[in-house]
């Protein structure tokens, strides 16, 4: 019996309509983001959420919970994982998804997601995001975490697309390795639009067809973020750094996959060169404006369909 | 293929820098050299974290140093948990060492002795910061309670907060974090408070050391030997207040204890269980 058949999970995940595009949680902005809150009336039906790398919260009190709870007195979260090393070495993973559990017991975020990749081995754990070989062997440890992770916090979550700065040698191409993950541990997916660009061009995969081989109602959340070419190779090796604004190509395939995928929370993500709130909400509202115009094309053709009746 | 080959080869690249067990895995071999986008990210994330858990260690002997010890220490504690949160508990101690080995090598750099203190306060700064909320403060409102109740609260079993954190550093390096603190422009951001009573015993050998958090800021104050022997008798599993106190008055009869009693109960350092105090 697979581990996922023993709780039944919220099957909320991919149902959160209510939310719009997302910022990042950063430190940084967290006096922005409370007086935010006191304009509260001016933000009603922005649809504006939070995310956070959930492993920063695993402190037992403090100023770092203190502020998450005020953050989360006016605005929905979504707990984003990267340490759960999905992939592989679960041995470790009930003490880590006991701490992540007791945080979403706390803030009831509205999307639950992780990665699929590895990033523990041997006792070590590797700090960032190693990409699994596409591997029937690899898919069965990846749906044994996803399950594992899923039993231990009693929701479903969604598992994102890695990174690829090179091809290791695989039994199947990328969608069909993480929807065959969804489909048998149940989970979604998070497709991140930068990290399918950066993949598409380190690797020379087709991105708008990686997106037409997955299924719409799997897709829960959508990134975006900045990417970087490497100091030495130049734009021959591009970097998933979030460190700089959104590529305008990266803009244009969002677009497309919302075109293909409908209405999903977009997050804009950004992890370092920090710019002021204000700058990174220019962003996020640009996100919300591809949002809003799906929403704009849908009632249009409502309309159509029903003038036309 | 086993998953659990790819991941060996992997690791041992990640660990040691040898790609050469990732030829079997890898589909063009000329490729391989951008695996190093893989390790650089691994140490650039360990070393930002302990660089943002030793803040006044690399203030001290400068960016660069602290990054190649840091580095170092990567090799010889990568970290076990899905975090980086914390990370560096052994950074101390390997820093000592590390410190003795430069000893023995003359033409080496040379790194001062109380870099291993600055990151004994460093660390105990931040498990300050990361520790669990009080739930059972010992406020004035609840000694007032219980006085009014007939309790004999000096009788009452009290521990310190999970904050407190108490430590010894050699004399005049609690003074030096505490200036490469203050000019930090981290500080205001930190909300860190320095007590204007930090007046280290200069009399000792050493400084004695609390940490402590009140209303989310951290605190940090010497204390003198009497304060101390309070702060150590209530440590751990708690004590007796009285008790306490007297071990104080031992090591100086003139010790105010009303004094030091009423800083601890406005900084809510100390806890009580009221259901066990009423009993």
């Amino acid at each position: 019996m697979k581990v996922n058949e023993q709780t039944p999970l919220q099957r909320s995940v991919c149902a959160d309509a209510n939310l719009g595009a997302g910022l990042g949680l950063k430190a940084e902005h967290l006096d922005d983001i409370l007086a935010l809150q006191c304009e509260k009336n001016a933000l009603a039906g922005s649809q504006l959420w939070f995310e956070v790398h959930t492993e920063n919260y695993f402190v037992a009190g403090g100023p770092r919970l203190a502020y998450l709870r005020a953050v989360r007195e006016n605005f929905d979260l979504s707990f984003h994982g990267v340490g759960g090393s999905l992939g592989y070495d679960h041995q470790s993973m009930p003490e880590h998804i006991k701490q992540v559990k007791a945080l979403i017991n706390e803030f009831q975020p509205a999307l639950v997601s992780e990665h699929a990749v590895w990033s523990r081995a041997g006792g070590a754990y590797f700090a960032d995001l190693m990409p699994l070989p596409r591997t029937e062997d690899a898919l069965r440890s990846l749906i044994e975490g996803v399950d594992r992770y899923q039993a231990g916090i009693g929701r479903r979550i969604l598992i994102e697309n890695p990174s690829n700065y090179l091809d290791f040698i695989s039994e199947m191409d990328e969608p069909q390795f993480l929807v065959e993950a969804a489909q048998r541990s149940g989970c979604g997916l998070l497709i991140d639009i930068n990290n399918l660009y950066i993949s598409s061009k380190n690797t020379g995969i087709d991105a708008r067809h990686y997106l037409s081989m997955i299924p719409a109602d799997l897709v829960g959340e959508i990134h975006i973020a900045g990417h970087d070419p490497d100091p030495e190779l130049g734009q021959a090796l591009l970097i998933d750094s979030h460190a700089s604004e959104v590529d305008m190509s990266v803009w244009a395939l969002l677009e497309h996959a919302l075109s293909i995928f409908g209405h999903k929370p977009v997050l804009v993500e950004r992890d370092a060169n920090i710019p002021p709130f204000a700058e990174l909400m220019r962003e996020r509202q640009t996100a919300q404006v591809y949002l809003d115009q799906l929403k704009t094309n849908v009632l249009s053709v409502d309309a159509c369909v029903k003038g036309g009746r | 293929m086993a998953v659990s080959s790819y991941i060996d080869a992997f690791s041992v690249y990640l660990r040691t820098g040898d790609v050469s067990r990732m030829n079997d895995f890898c589909i063009n071999v000329e490729d391989l050299k951008r695996m190093s986008v893989y390790r650089n990210g691994f140490y650039k994330g360990c070393i930002d974290a302990l660089a943002a858990n030793f803040p006044m260690c690399e203030k001290s002997i400068g960016s660069d140093n602290f990054k190649n010890i840091a580095r170092l220490y990567v090799d010889h504690y990568p970290p076990e948990k899905g975090t980086l949160v914390g990370y560096g508990l052994n950074f101390p101690d390997f820093v000592e060492d590390f410190i003795a080995e430069l000893e023995k090598q003359p033409e080496e750099l040379k790194l001062s002795s109380t870099l291993v203190d600055l990151a004994l306060l460093d660390y105990a700064w931040l498990l300050s910061l990361m520790s669990a909320d009080a739930t059972q403060a010992l406020t004035a409102e609840k000694v007032t309670w219980l006085m009014n109740e007939g309790c004999d609260f000096t009788q009452s079993v009290v521990q310190l907060n999970a904050s407190v954190g108490l430590l010894r550093v050699s004399v005049g390096t609690l003074d030096e974090w505490i200036g490469l603190k203050t000019n930090s422009n981290e500080v205001a951001q930190q909300e860190i408070s320095i007590s204007e009573s930090a007046l280290s015993d200069k009399s000792s050998f050493s400084d004695l050391v609390m940490f402590w958090r009140v209303h989310g800021s951290v605190q940090v104050r010497a204390l003198s030997a009497p304060e101390w022997a309070v702060m150590h008798a209530l440590h751990g599993k708690g004590g007796v207040l009285e008790e306490a106190f007297d071990a104080a008055l031992m090591l100086d009869p003139n010790f105010d204890v009303s004094d030091f009693f009423s800083a601890c109960i406005q900084n809510e350092i100390l806890e009580t269980d009221m259901a066990r105090s009423e009993s």
